[in-house]
């Protein structure tokens, strides 16, 4: 089965006032359709800049990206954004609600942005599927500051998965969460990826939340160190993984 | 680093936000410099040409019939003690011969003793010497006069009367325009007895007098009021003819002081969002700053240095767009008032003001922001959001203290002598604007949902975030609306006061005027000379109505008439009454003992048909007139409209020698063919002939310039508006960065973000203009009742509700682009790293 996202060789170089910064070194790594993999690391790993690239919200300095088959790392800006309207959904560690809006409305964005009216027809039946999905039922008309975090960044999760993107980004999403808020959020995201097979690319510097994984990438200073493969599991116990990061020492 | 230095570096961390803000102080501070100088300009020139009018003298006896002061009543001021000179003077309006018979190539002759007119004015010659004896048939000339017809001393000019015409030879030329204002600087002054023989007045125009040291202008008044019991005469002194000319420009100088104060009002809106933006945007450096120690006091004055910074900056920079506004407005106010003295240039106290009041205002502005500012605790900055709703009340409560200063300030600046009557107007004005802004955060949000459905069905979501950032910060959007309302509203009540003054002069003048053709002349012209007949002589020519405008004396105050035929006016269907029967009214007239009087004189005189009025005529006979009939609007004279007498009492009682005004009626269809032949005849009679579209034109032409003049001011308040909307916008996306970061992370486009921006700017002004067009017509009512013109003949300003609407949305987009540019430019992976 071919794979679904590809990166080839990636590097990314920034400047940070007089200096350069390479925050990615040369990475390559493969996605499965239907897979959930996660990319785990320190601060300043470079793995949040990995997912942009693979997103393509940024374009790597050298290397590509492969996605669905077609190399996506020199897209023109409209290329670009259709692409990620299209194919691919994001969640943010800050939850990025647009506060003005409610709870369908704002999971109902990516099909108003693409000009259709998420109220009606097909889009309507998907966004009310994305909030059971989320189990945010009867909170269709909050807005997002009548919302507990752990409810904003499901609304997020919801939002992401409304177009039944080919890859799901998530960035650090439990980052601004608290444990039991941020087991909700990575139930969500397992029963997507369970139910839909939903291909989930996941950042995070938590145990806990790559323990949902399949297959885990551990990156530092840029580069892919590790690869663990967890497969998939019902029970999502980072004891096996955290074992495995102490025996290789992480 | 101190407080107040990191306080500047704040203000330059934001340049485009600090440089407009910048100049909407500049333009403010410039109009109202402008305006404080066109002041004391004005003041200048008025006493400069005050002196030129009546030199020394101390008082002035202005004969009120056209017959002038009598030998006797001369001599009766001779005797009255204290009075050390007398200048009597005749003061006439001809033609010299061989020049062409226009208006423009008219001379005023001032006929004098040399002795005591010398005495009085002393005049500055370039050439030649003064005047030497009183029968001597000489002459000094102005300068201008000179110049413009190739005069030289010893040059010999005939000059054209009643009689024969009369050579002179010009002995002396007077420097510049010589002493009379209206005279377009075209004078002849000859000795008394040559003028006498060239106009064969009864008696003179004027007395000038000189007092001896000591005597008071008051007491020399009542001597003169005890000795001359003949004749009616109106006495002034210099203050009383420096606070004429002063009233004569009153109305525009107060116009320029309200939109001046307006100006800066739209200003302090600017000025206040700036400030406030800036500590909502610092708030957490603000905390920080109270987390290491500052004290409120410090935090205090950290933003009013702020903002005294953009006060000084602006204000400096307002006193050169100053000068430059008092360039064009000066032109103007000259144009408008004939004064031959430059009214140009900066005074420096109006500088001095003008500059503390823009940085008052500055800092006045910024107060609430600072203060708001001094109480954020450190904590709270930290974490919590700002209270929006404390903001907006804040902010809400300080405009009105803001207004209120500035009401003050324009209510210094205004006219001493207009405050009791046209301040209250004004403040009327300022009213109805105060309570549009306090009132527009409650009325946006419904109207803009309304103005959005059509917009919805084009952007549906660029309209819905684009509206729904409006409520993220109302009362800052609120305030932009403000200035934008109060800009496009000064923009449709001046077109609307323009349009109705243009309405009502044009069918002022079709409703009064029996004729298609005025032929005017510049003197009285007897019946004998036969001009009626020869102009009614033209081939197509249906009838000549012969008119004579004039002064009389209505219990002791000087009202404007004129003598017209009732006949003409019954025939022509002209003059619409109020009260009292056409017919019989117009007979009356012709029959004499009767008048006609305009609804204005009626109302302020109490008048009504059957009533009578007693004219004091100087003869010790009063002539008593019935009032036969009012009318809506009567024939312009003066300075207003005339009460209407029949010829049979302007010859007889009254004194008037003849018409100086010929209201002429072609057949129809025959006017083509009629006016070249009516124009040469009244060229060959020294007459000038005016169709009256061309009069009708050159009213409309002379309220256009004063209009104009209002309207570009106007502009500075929507141009200091739209500089309020980049603003608001550009805050409002920098606000919105990783909102944009994540639109565009989801799936917008950049050019969605654009538009989104452009919406948002697009709805602002569609409200700003909706708004701006009703309370421009609330202010335009206001404006029109205070001049008497708000009846049911106005029509709607639908040119200037057009034009609003026009420069409402042509602003408030060309306002959005540069933010719209900024958001279709967000970088998506730093907007989501932006906090």
């Amino acid at each position: 089965m071919p794979a679904i996202l590809e990166a080839h060789d990636l590097t990314k170089r920034f400047a940070l006032g007089s200096t350069e910064v390479e925050a990615l070194r040369g990475v390559s790594l493969e996605v499965q359709a239907g897979e959930f993999l996660a990319l785990m690391g320190p601060s300043g790993s470079g793995k949040s800049t990995l997912l942009q690239l693979l997103g393509g919200l940024d374009r790597p300095t050298t290397g590509s990206v492969v996605f669905e088959g077609r190399d996506i790392s020199r897209l023109s800006d409209d290329e670009a954004t259709r692409l990620r309207r299209e194919r691919t959904g994001f969640v943010f560690q800050a939850f990025n609600l647009i506060p003005l809006l409610n709870v369908r409305e704002n999971i109902a964005l990516p099909f108003t942005i693409a000009g259709n009216d998420g109220n009606r027809g097909e889009y309507r039946d998907r966004v009310r599927e994305v909030i059971a999905l989320v189990e945010l039922n009867g909170k269709e008309n909050n807005r997002p500051d009548q919302l507990s975090q752990g409810e904003q960044q499901r609304v997020a999760v919801a939002r992401a998965v409304v177009t039944r993107p080919s890859v799901l980004l998530a960035d650090e999403p439990t980052g601004n969460l608290d444990y039991t808020t941020g087991g909700e959020i990575l139930d969500a995201l397992w029963r997507t990826c369970e139910q839909s097979a939903q291909t989930i690319v996941l950042v995070t510097h938590d145990a806990r939340a790559a323990a949902y994984a399949d297959r885990v990438l551990v990156i530092r200073d840029g580069r892919i160190r590790e690869e663990i493969t967890l497969g998939r599991r019902a029970d999502h116990s980072a004891a096996p993984l955290i074992a495995r990061l102490a025996q290789i020492g992480l | 680093m101190g407080l107040t230095r990191l306080s500047a570096r704040i203000v330059a961390a934001r340049p485009l936000r600090s440089f407009l803000t910048i100049i909407g102080v500049a333009l403010g501070v410039g109009v109202l410099s402008a305006s404080l100088s066109l002041g004391a300009r004005l003041d200048e020139a008025i006493s400069r040409t005050v002196r030129d009018l009546v030199g020394n003298a101390d008082l002035r006896v202005s004969s009120f019939l056209e017959r002038g002061l009598s030998d006797a009543t001369v001599d009766e001021i001779r005797t009255v003690d204290g009075v050390t000179v007398v200048a009597a003077t005749v003061e006439r309006r001809t033609f010299l011969a061989g020049v062409p018979g226009t208006t423009a190539g008219a001379v005023t002759v001032l006929g004098v003793d040399p002795t005591a007119y010398l005495e009085l004015h002393p005049v500055v010659l370039v050439a030649g010497a003064p005047l030497a004896r009183i029968d001597e048939p000489s002459a000094m000339i102005t300068e201008r006069l000179a110049a413009s017809a190739g005069y030289v001393v010893g040059s010999e000019l005939t000059i054209q009367g009643a009689g024969a015409p009369v050579p002179v030879r010009v002995v002396g030329i007077i420097e510049g325009g010589g002493p009379e204002a209206g005279a377009s600087g075209r004078t002849v002054i000859v000795p008394l007895d040559v003028a006498r023989a060239v106009f064969a007045p009864n008696g003179v125009t004027r007395v000038d007098i000189g007092l001896a040291p000591g005597v008071t202008v008051a007491t020399a008044a009542s001597m003169l009021a005890e000795r001359i019991t003949t004749e009616p005469y109106v006495l002034a002194s210099p203050a009383d003819i420096a606070a004429g000319l002063r009233a004569s420009t009153a109305d525009v100088r107060t116009t320029i002081g309200w939109l001046a104060a307006i100006i800066l009002f739209v200003g302090a809106f600017l000025i206040i969002n700036t400030v406030s933006m800036t500590v909502g945007e610092r708030a957490r450096e603000v905390g920080l700053l109270r987390a290491a120690g500052a004290t409120r006091g410090q935090i205090f004055g950290f933003v009013l240095v702020g903002a005294g910074l953009i006060g000084l900056i602006g204000s400096a920079l307002g006193l050169a767009v100053g000068f430059g506004l008092s360039v064009l407005v000066a032109g103007s106010v000259r144009a408008l008032s004939g004064f031959a003295a430059p009214v140009e240039g900066l005074d420096v106290a109006s500088l001095v003001i003008a500059l503390i009041v823009g940085l008052v205002v500055t800092v006045a502005a910024a107060f609430e922001p600072a203060i708001r500012a001094s109480r954020i605790a450190p904590v709270e900055a930290m974490r919590a959001p700002l209270d929006v709703s404390a903001v907006r009340r804040g902010r809400l409560i300080w405009l009105t203290a803001v207004l209120a200063f500035v009401v003050i300030i324009a209510l210094i600046a205004w006219p001493p002598t207009e405050v009791s009557s046209g301040a209250g107007g004004a403040l009327a004005v300022y009213v109805v604007l105060l309570v549009a802004t306090l009132t527009s955060p409650f009325i946006l949000g419904p109207l803009a949902r309304i103005i959005g459905i059509p917009l919805s069905y084009l952007v549906r979501l660029e309209e819905r975030l684009a509206r729904g950032s409006f409520a993220r910060d109302r009362s800052r959007t609120a305030l932009t609306l403000g200035a934008l309302v109060i800009g496009l509203a000064m923009v449709v009540a001046l077109g609307w006061t323009a349009q109705a003054a243009r309405q009502r002069a044009t069918e002022w003048l079709a409703d009064v005027v029996p004729g298609d053709e005025v032929v005017t002349s510049i003197r009285p012209i007897p019946a004998d000379e036969r001009v009626r007949e020869a102009l009614a002589g033209v081939a197509g020519v249906r009838s000549v109505s012969p008119i004579a405008t004039f002064d009389l004396a209505l219990k002791g105050v000087r009202i404007d008439a004129a003598a017209v035929v009732g006949a003409d006016f019954l025939e022509d269907g002209r003059l619409t009454f109020t009260e009292g029967d056409r017919a019989t009214a117009l007979a009356a007239l012709d029959a004499g003992g009767s008048a006609i009087v305009p609804a204005s004189a009626a109302d302020r005189l109490g008048l009504r048909v059957g009533d009578h009025i007693s004219l004091a005529l100087g003869t010790g006979t009063p002539l008593d007139l019935r009032i036969a009939g009012v009318v809506e609007r009567s024939i312009p004279s003066g300075g207003g409209e005339a009460i209407l007498v029949g010829w049979p009492d302007a010859l007889g009682p009254i004194g008037v020698t003849g018409a100086n005004v010929f209201a002429v009626r072609f057949e129809p269809g025959a006017a083509g063919t009629a006016r070249p032949a009516l124009e040469s005849t009244a060229r060959t009679l020294a007459l000038e002939a005016n169709p009256l579209e061309r009069i009708q034109g050159a009213v409309t032409e002379a309220l256009g310039r004063v209009f104009g003049l209002f309207d570009a001011l106007a502009l500075i308040a929507l141009l200091v508006a739209a500089l309020g909307i980049v603003n608001t916008l550009g805050m409002g996306v920098l606000e919105r960065v990783r909102e944009i970061g994540l639109l565009r992370a989801i799936g917008m486009s950049r050019s969605q973000a654009s538009r989104m921006v452009v919406t948002e700017g697009l709805i602002l002004g569609l409200v700003g203009t909706v708004l701006g067009v009703a309370v421009g017509l609330m202010v335009g009512a206001v404006l029109l009742s205070m001049s008497g013109a708000f009846d049911g003949s106005v029509t709607l300003p639908w040119s200037s509700i057009a034009a609003a609407a026009g420069l409402g949305l042509a602003s408030s987009v060309v306002a959005s682009y540069y933010p719209s540019l900024v958001a279709s430019r967000v970088s998506i992976v730093r907007a989501l790293k932006f906090n």
